[in-house]
């Protein structure tokens, strides 16, 4: 299909020799999905969004795509009722029912850079201040009020979400259509890998984005001289022999250039090739893209189908990419830790419309993490309480442990996590911890020196919220004595048989992990934890 | 930063001259008044560049002033409807502050009152400082048309601190839609004194640069200064015919006469032929031959002492009308046409 080049506006001017190119600045949503508010500030380069499996990571994406689609058929075919948040439309249906107070749902994308759009620069923002930017707002329409007022008098529980209009507007309050919009971008969803429309989507952006609008019209013009060409010349005998009837080839909006095309890797389909491949050719052809006709990525999961080597590429490639905001969802804390973990923004399950940012981060500590080997960063970003141990030995018992010093409660049902920490990298947890609010029990050993290892070490880092617990003894200065001092019966029927040379303390001292998971696995109602854990446990449980 | 308002005669290159000053790196915001001018320049600025460059924002008044200077910042929160241009009910009357002053009940805006309203929300100063941010160069074209609000509104935004031209033909004033009340009613007047306001509010008064015709022939520019009483000189000495026709066959034959164009008062529509009406023509130029068409009236101050001493709006549409004339002026009377008339 040909697209009319006065249609298109530039989505960046020169202005003095110097390129400004568009980012986005903030978005605001009301009433869209899970969010009955939510108000994000991003970074002009990357922005990491991580969250539990309902925290709305995928929503925030969604969100972002459409209002820069800026394309109603897009609405229409998720449906509003989908993207409307169900507590607003609950409440609703439970309270006034007035029309008045219908629900309202928007998504406001501010823009910064963009310089000379004025047609976007206005005060028409839930923020009533003057800046660039587009919004949706899905709204009753004001001619179907009195069906709705008729409606909702019925008292029944469905939602007249058919009499609600959908508009693209810029803060100008003037209308944005989709050949209008004024950043490129593109939503690459991995686990849509096999779906067909997808990958045409997804085809049909890059293609956009790689060729200028003049180049397209000529390519169509030339798809349909070449089928013109094939049908007079390959299917001239048999057409001859027919005479009012004939074959030809199929060339309209549903058989163009624009539906035809692919992509190949040496020759060969792209969307023939395994899902993790596609997945990584997906993202890496759009980061790739030099000319700048995409200046937004919003990648889905990346981390899906990927082999360890080829999440490390991709990784680079990230890394490496100029000039283009990114917005990636993830579960992955390798992803996340690798890319920066000071461009994270934590998406909460239980306070959906309060997010948390880690660009305070001290660099030292993002870069310790960027370094640090697999590690658990996302496991303690996520949760609220949190126990950190020194060891396999401890990560292994604590479980135990804690059921021993609170009888009848488990991790799990009090929503604790516990995390095997190496001992020297406890203080880059607990500034996680501390910028997080989460609450947090250090376990650690005295090392023969309680008030230096365990208090003055970490006078900068102990609050409320986070507390060091340690044997005050010096003598008994690991686990592993504290342990066998405690359970000195268990231990000894656990591990003596056999020993000649080795005590049994010695034995476990140099077994660490054995031994802890012997003690596991034997019957633990005769075990007594430390008093120190025992502390931790009760403080943590507070 | 170069302010002035050039008064020009009509025909001599108005329009021309904003469009020469044009170019491809600044950034220009120009404001015409009415629909038929915003094409005539759309038009003249696409053959000037061969397009229309990116950098020349081209809007109509009223556009301009709603989705520009409105839009930006109150329509969500009055959520008004658009502009109206039908005038505001003289009853009741609301106060300065009162939003129904402003807006139907319904919710859209009266035109003739939208500038003031702008004014009366506060935003003058930052519909200056949204002119600045985006562009370098203001101009507008057919200032004599401002009036009531609309008048002091162009007058507070040309604080702007930007190169501003504005253009215009004190006598071309023909439109009324922006009358409110009293409010700067009696601005039209006198000559002298409106150019005046344009003085107080900084902009330097040009009257020299545009006095001569270089459109109307010099015996066309002789009868609207002599039988009409506003000067107007031509740019050479170029002669051709200004004449009065009542031969019914001589009419007939003008009537149908394709490469003239009649002009009429009002209703051109009703007549089936190559035509217009006097207001309406303003900023025309292409027509060669021209034709007014003239009602009694006007026939019985042709045989009299002319029509210096008409209604001034009537006389103003009427120069506009003979002003369009790059050849022969010819005026029949509008009863031999009574056959041609539909109702």
């Amino acid at each position: 299909m040909a697209v009319m080049p006065v249609l298109q506006i530039r989505r960046s001017i020169s202005n003095g020799g110097k390129t400004y190119v568009g980012t986005i600045r903030r978005l605001i949503l009301k009433n869209f999905k899970r969010f009955k508010a939510l108000e994000l500030e991003f970074d002009p380069e990357l922005n990491i969004l991580v969250g539990g499996n309902e925290a709305g990571k995928s929503s925030v994406l969604q969100a972002l795509d459409i209002a820069l689609s800026a394309s109603r058929s897009k609405v229409e075919a998720i449906g509003i009722e989908a993207l409307f948040n169900v507590d607003c439309i609950a409440a609703f249906l439970r309270g006034s029912r007035k029309v008045a107070e219908l629900p309202e749902l928007l998504v406001e994308v501010y823009f910064d850079g963009l310089a000379g759009h004025h047609e976007l620069d206005g005060r028409n923002n839930s923020k009533g201040i003057d800046h660039l930017g587009i919004k949706m707002v899905c709204k009753p329409v004001d001619e179907y009020t009195k069906q709705i007022q008729a409606i909702l008098a019925e008292k029944h529980e469905n939602f007249p979400f058919e009499y609600y209009g959908v508009h693209f507007l810029t803060f100008t309050d003037e209308a944005v259509f989709p050949y209008k919009k004024p950043l490129g971008h593109l939503l690459i969803d991995s686990s849509l890998i096999n779906n067909e429309y997808a990958m045409r989507e997804y085809t049909r952006s890059m293609y956009a984005a790689h060729a200028t609008v003049a180049q397209r019209n000529l390519h169509a013009f030339e798809y349909r001289k070449a089928k013109a060409k094939f049908k007079d010349d390959t299917f001239k005998v048999m057409n001859d022999a027919l005479d009012s009837y004939k074959f030809d080839v199929r060339t309209s909006p549903k058989a163009s250039i624009e539906t035809d095309i692919i992509i190949t890797e040496d020759d060969i389909p792209v969307d023939s090739k395994g899902k993790g491949r596609q997945c990584f050719i997906k993202t890496e052809f759009a980061l790739r893209n030099r000319e700048h006709a995409l200046n937004v990525l919003l990648l889905e999961e990346p981390e899906n189908h990927l082999s360890h080597v080829h999440m490390r590429m991709l990784i680079e490639r990230i890394r490496a990419s100029v000039k283009k905001q990114l917005f990636v969802a993830t579960h992955s804390s390798f992803i996340t830790t690798r890319l920066n973990l000071k461009k994270v923004i934590i998406l909460s399950e239980e306070n959906p419309s309060r997010p948390a940012n880690l660009k305070d981060l001290s660099q030292g500590t993002a870069e310790f993490f960027m370094k640090a080997p697999d590690n658990n960063v996302l496991e303690l970003a996520l949760c609220k309480k949190a126990i950190l141990v020194e060891g396999d030995a401890e990560f292994i018992l604590v479980e135990k442990l804690y059921r021993l010093s609170a009888p009848g409660r488990t991790l799990d049902a009090d929503g604790v996590h516990v995390i095997s920490v190496d001992g020297t990298s406890f203080k880059r947890y607990l500034e996680l911890a501390r910028l997080l609010g989460i609450k947090v029990a250090v376990i650690r050993d005295n090392d023969h020196d309680h008030a230096t290892n365990c208090v003055a070490n970490y006078a900068g880092h102990v609050s409320p919220s986070i507390q060091v617990f340690a044997d005050t003894d010096n003598a008994r200065h690991t686990f592993e004595v504290c342990i066998y001092q405690d359970n000195k019966a268990t231990c000894e029927a656990l591990f003596a048989a056999g020993r000649k040379s080795l005590g049994v303390e010695e034995y476990m001292l140099k077994n660490k992990t054995d031994a802890a998971f012997a003690l596991l696995q034997h019957d633990g109602a005769a075990l007594v934890a430390p008093e120190y854990i025992q502390q931790a446990v009760a403080w943590i449980r507070e | 930063m170069d302010k002035r308002v050039m008064f020009a005669v009509a025909g001599s290159g108005k329009t021309s001259r904003l469009v020469a000053a044009l170019d491809e790196t600044r950034r220009f915001l120009l404001v015409t008044y009415t629909d038929a001018n915003h094409h005539n320049l759309r038009t003249k600025v696409i053959e000037r560049f061969g397009y229309l460059p990116p950098n020349i924002a081209l809007y109509t008044y009223f556009r301009f002033l709603h989705s520009f200077c409105y839009r930006p910042f109150l329509r969500s929160k009055m959520d008004t409807r658009g502009v109206m241009f039908r005038l505001p009910p003289t009853f009741p009357r609301y106060g300065l502050t009162d939003d129904r002053r402003y807006m139907s009940s319904d919710r859209r805006l009266y035109a003739n009152r939208l500038a003031k309203f702008i004014e009366q929300s506060g935003l003058i100063d930052a519909v200056v400082a949204r002119m600045e941010k985006y562009f370098d160069v203001f101009f507008v074209d057919e200032v004599q048309d401002f009036a009531g609000h609309d008048f002091n509104f162009l007058m507070a935004i040309s604080a702007a601190r930007m190169n501003m031209t504005f253009v215009g033909d004190f006598y071309q004033h023909t439109f009324d839609t922006s009358r409110d009340g009293n409010v700067n009613a009696s601005l039209h007047n006198d000559y002298r004194t409106y150019k005046e306001r344009f003085k107080r509010a900084k902009l330097e008064v040009d009257t020299d640069s545009l006095k001569k015709s270089r459109r109307c022939s010099k015996s066309v520019c002789d009868f609207i200064t002599q039988r009409i009483g506003i000067e107007i000189e031509a740019h050479d000495d170029r002669p051709s015919v200004v004449r009065f026709e009542d031969d019914a066959a001589a009419v007939a034959a003008i009537y149908d006469d394709p490469g003239t164009v009649k002009l009429f008062y009002d209703e051109h529509h009703k007549y089936g032929c190559f035509s217009q009406n006097w207001g309406a023509s303003k900023g025309i130029d292409r027509y060669q031959d021209v034709c007014v068409v003239l009602n009694p009236g006007s026939v019985k101050a042709w045989h009299g002492g002319g029509f210096r001493g008409i209604n001034a709006k009537t006389r103003n549409k009427l120069y506009v009308a003979c002003s369009r004339a790059r050849g022969n002026l010819t005026f029949i009377p509008e009863s031999l046409l009574k056959a041609y008339k539909r109702s």
